[in-house]
């Protein structure tokens, strides 16, 4: 046992150190979450306070105005409705094909095997430029299907991440469940859907919340490739106007706010499975 | 109802053999165990009865019929596995059904099956739980169910009572032995417990890195192993085995002399002639051993350890040289602290084997 | 398991099928198109043109210098300020652990121009934030738009405010993986704490810091966003403009596509290059 004034100590080292700990993540902390506070700050100011001498730091009331010259500016509420669609059908197309793609890598044996795994694992790292320029030029003046849909929904889906988490989470249940069923005569394609699927559910909805937000938040490929107004999608029409110099920055700000908030509530409500996404994104 | 036949089986992964040319006659109601250590191969043969995997070479017969090429669930097969594998996201009435859900069964024949299957095993309480809310005995009871709703020609078990305690796994042996006569379809059973092998079975299968070293009933292998491996495996605790070497044959006879009792002789009827100077093993029973004086050679022992059981009681032993024995001895209250045992080995009791394990008495 | 080729070909399919028209097959087109003069309609076979070009080309130069740069100084910073974050997170001292984790990992969720139109109106030279409280506090204002260094520094502050909560999600989930009792053996043989994050932490958490870092260059390597959007296309100059930029120009404005395939090869070539070295770096000692 040791002396009393020891055990003292070493709750006051404990103090101390939890004191040093705060003084180190609350200022850090703060300065994170500044720009985000201020993203709501000027989405609610009119133009005059946003651009004044004096530093703004709460909230004003303008938020309706602010959007409604946005609106006048770009239709955004149009240019969400494509973002939505767009991230809803990429998201379920993309967890099918690549849950599909995952089980039979994990639960097959079948000639040529290897060979596949080899090249999505030895082109995963490849940078997206090397196919972004052939990419284009084949659904722009190939396929002639700029502007569309399938230009914004399908050359995104090669994705090959969603493979390999589906992969490691359906080589990771117990071979027996699957091989209980095919005893009990369920086809193959049954007990995928019936019952590695079901089983499958907290993977894919971390796949899920990480497809959505790659698809809500692609900038790039989007820009390229859909110009027209009407087929714009709502981070490549805000874009547009943050090089002009004639343009509404409180517009600008609620259109931040109206991608960014969403987010950040599904961030709120599903972080446990936002974390495993990303974690899992880069344990291979 | 159906027996079942593999001829000459082969089994490879790749270039590694584990099965080496199994046949094997399974008869029509027949409970059969196929047992051995680890590795033996056993749940690789049982599943290629399944047809969970495919024979390299061979053929397998059910009911008659050649099913090499047939799917599983068109075997008249049913399964249980060493994890139950029960399906985690749907309740136990729907683990008995899923299978004749997903093959169109009519609903009243389904819900009829499921019933009856709830009912021999006594599973209606729990029919709305999900596997997770279940104990180990109550899975392995939904596991069973989801066989019997398939009313198959052939069960299938794959260690099915390896994940339970001690306790449960007697009472749910006691149950499957009951679910037999009940039901009198053909069993397949997978276990590396002889004891369950014993209680069960009304013919062993002893497997030995993939091949079969004896088949039998159960109390013909104990009393009358193929070999020192299956004399070893059958009977807990295990049959004593002791070096020796052989000092005279004659014709039916050979006296040995066992190296580690200090030199003690013992003569034993012997079929298969061995030559002088052969290295053997003399094999016997802890239950065979006999008070000092009253069997064929007596041996010194100091006391190791002794578990006194109440009825019988179990010495852990040495000999001089070391050697460990194990003698089994009814119990006497006098003998308890005691430090030092003569037993005594009987020549009709106990075995002879050569250096590569083969029996020659 | 038994070979099962038709069946598992099935499940595969429609992703092959994807993968090899918008992964594979333009893998191995564009650098067949790095080959060709593309200035012009027909395209021609002009093996050493566009490589040729690279090498005397100032503009190509200036934006792989950029790029290097920044990857030299935001990479080291975020990942060094990302293992400080989750060492610091993870402790059981933490107060309001909720609110902490999500001022750290919320810019994961935050789109590019999203964050890139916040930080061009904060660091706005004559009415932002920024300099508000620089001038405030009796620093002298910066020009970060125009002054070609505090440009640069500019965009290495938002890549490392967007990235680094995301880098600090990966290493936490290697923090937390390795197991309690490591650390109680090490309290019960009287280690410091310190010099348990040197000796134990940071030698256990050496693989997946790696990842991050190489995640990271490939990362970097593109940056295309933020100097598009927050620097005004590279600006002040062409001071802030990075290998991504210069191929969107040549790609996409100016239509020379030969010649930006072969930036893009250059861009991956350099990557794995970078990514080989951190890895003989951070390799398992025998």
């Amino acid at each position: 046992m040791k002396p009393q004034s020891e055990m003292r100590s070493k709750s006051s080292r404990e103090m101390i150190r939890t004191i040093g700990l705060h003084a180190v993540l609350v200022p850090l902390a703060i300065v994170w979450l500044f720009p985000l506070w201020m993203m709501m700050v000027f989405s609610t100011l009119p133009e005059n306070a946003i651009f004044s001498a004096q530093i703004q730091w709460l909230p004003g009331t303008h938020f309706w105005a602010n959007f409604e010259q946005l609106q006048a500016d770009t239709g955004f509420l149009r240019t969400l409705f494509v973002s939505i669609m767009v991230a809803l059908v990429y998201t379920v197309l993309s967890v099918f094909l690549t849950s599909m793609a995952g089980w039979a890598l994990a639960r097959y044996h079948f000639l040529g095997k290897g060979m596949v795994l080899a090249i999505i694992l030895g082109t995963l790292t490849l940078p997206y430029f090397v196919v972004v320029i052939p990419q284009f030029i084949m659904v722009a003046r190939d396929f002639g299907l700029a502007n569309t849909w399938f230009a914004l929904i399908v050359p995104p889906l090669f994705n090959s991440l969603g493979v390999l988490f589906m992969r490691q989470s359906f080589s990771m249940m117990p071979g027996e469940l699957f091989d209980a069923a095919r005893v009990e005569g369920v086809k193959e394609w049954k007990i995928f859907l019936f019952v590695a699927m079901p089983m499958a559910r907290p993977t894919i909805a971390a796949l899920c919340i990480i497809l959505f937000l790659a698809s809500w938040n692609n900038y790039l490929w989007p820009l390229l490739i859909n110009n027209q107004p009407d087929m714009m999608t709502a981070p490549v029409a805000l874009g547009s106007l943050i090089g002009l110099t004639r343009v509404s920055w409180g517009g600008i700000m609620t259109g931040a706010v109206l991608l960014t908030v969403p987010m950040l509530v599904v961030f709120v409500l599903l972080q446990r499975h936002f974390v495993a996404g990303i974690a899992a994104g880069a344990i291979k | 109802m159906a027996g079942v036949t593999l001829k000459n089986v082969v089994k490879r992964f790749g270039s590694v053999q584990v099965i080496h040319g199994a046949s094997l006659e399974v008869e029509d109601g027949e409970f059969v165990v196929f047992v051995g250590p680890s590795g033996c191969g056993k749940s690789t043969l049982l599943r290629i009865v399944a047809g969970l995997e495919d024979a390299s070479e061979g053929e397998i017969e059910i009911d008659g019929m050649l099913v090499n090429d047939v799917e599983p669930a068109d075997r008249g097969i049913a399964m249980v596995f060493q994890s139950y594998a029960l399906y985690p996201h749907m309740t136990v009435e729907q683990n008995l059904s899923f299978g004749l859900r997903m093959n169109g069964n009519p609903r009243e024949d389904t819900n009829r099956r499921v019933q009856k299957a709830a009912e021999i095993l006594r599973i209606n309480e729990l029919m709305k739980r999900r596997p997770k809310q279940l104990s180990g005995g109550q899975r392995q009871r939904v596991a069973i169910g989801r066989a019997i709703v398939r009313e198959p020609e052939v069960f299938l078990f794959d260690e099915p009572l390896s994940n339970l305690d001690a306790e449960l796994r007697v009472q749910m042996r006691v149950e499957i032995a009951r679910l037999h006569s009940e039901l009198g379809t053909t069993m397949i059973y997978v276990t590396h417990d002889q004891t369950e092998a014993m209680t069960l079975a009304d013919k062993i299968v002893v497997l030995r890195d993939g091949k079969i070293e004896q088949v039998g009933k159960p109390l013909d292998l104990y009393d009358d192993p193929a070999n020192q491996f299956v004399a070893g495996f059958m009977g807990s605790p295990k049959m004593n085995f002791m070096e020796a070497s052989v000092k005279s044959a004659s014709n039916g006879s050979a006296t040995v002399k066992l190296v580690n009792q200090g030199g003690a002789m013992i003569t034993l009827p012997v079929s298969d002639g061995p030559a002088v100077g052969d290295r053997v093993t003399v094999g016997v029973r802890p239950e065979h051993f006999r008070a000092a004086g009253q069997g064929d050679c007596d041996i010194d022992l100091n006391i190791d350890v002794a578990e006194h059981l109440g009825s019988t009681s179990y010495i852990y032993a040495n000999t001089k040289s070391g050697e460990q024995l194990i003698v089994e001895r009814e119990e006497s209250r006098s003998e308890v602290g005691l430090e030092k045992l003569t037993a005594s080995i009987p020549a009709q009791q106990a075995f002879l084997f050569d250096a590569q394990g083969k029996r020659l008495n | 398991m038994r070979a099962r080729n038709r069946i598992a070909y099935g499940f595969l399919a429609p992703y092959l099928l994807i993968f090899a028209v918008f992964w594979i097959w333009p893998i191995i087109y564009s650098f067949y198109l790095s080959f060709l003069s593309t200035r012009a309609v027909p395209w021609t076979w002009a093996p050493h043109m566009n490589w040729g070009r690279l090498w005397i080309d100032p503009a190509f130069w200036n934006a792989l210098r950029n790029t290097l740069v920044i990857l030299f100084i935001q990479v080291p910073v975020m990942i060094a300020l990302a293992t400080l974050l989750a060492v610091l997170l993870n402790s059981q001292l933490l107060k309001a652990r909720g609110i902490m984790r999500f001022a750290f990992f919320a810019p994961v969720v935050v789109g590019e121009v999203a964050y890139a139109a916040v930080f061009r109106l904060m660091f706005n030279a004559d009415f932002g934030v920024i300099n508000k409280i620089l001038t405030g506090v009796g620093l002298p204002a910066v020009s970060w738009f125009s002054n070609p260094t505090a440009a640069m520094a500019l965009i290495i502050m938002a890549v490392t405010w967007r990235w680094v909560g995301y880098n600090a999600i990966i290493i936490l989930a290697g923090l937390q993986s390795i197991p309690d009792d490591v650390y109680e053996a090490a309290t019960l043989d009287k280690v410091s704490k310190t010099k348990q994050f040197f000796f134990i932490t940071l030698p256990l958490l050496r693989p997946i810091i790696l990842v991050c870092v190489v995640l990271s260059v490939i990362g970097t390597m593109q940056l295309f966003a933020e100097p598009f959007l927050i620097t005004n296309r590279g600006g002040p100059g062409g001071a802030t403009e990075t290998l991504g930029l210069f191929l969107y120009r040549q790609g996409f404005t100016v239509l020379n596509f030969g010649y930006a395939s072969a930036v893009a090869y250059t861009i991956a070539g350099l990557a794995i290059i970078i990514s080989l070295i951190n890895f003989w770096l951070g390799r398992d000692p025998k």
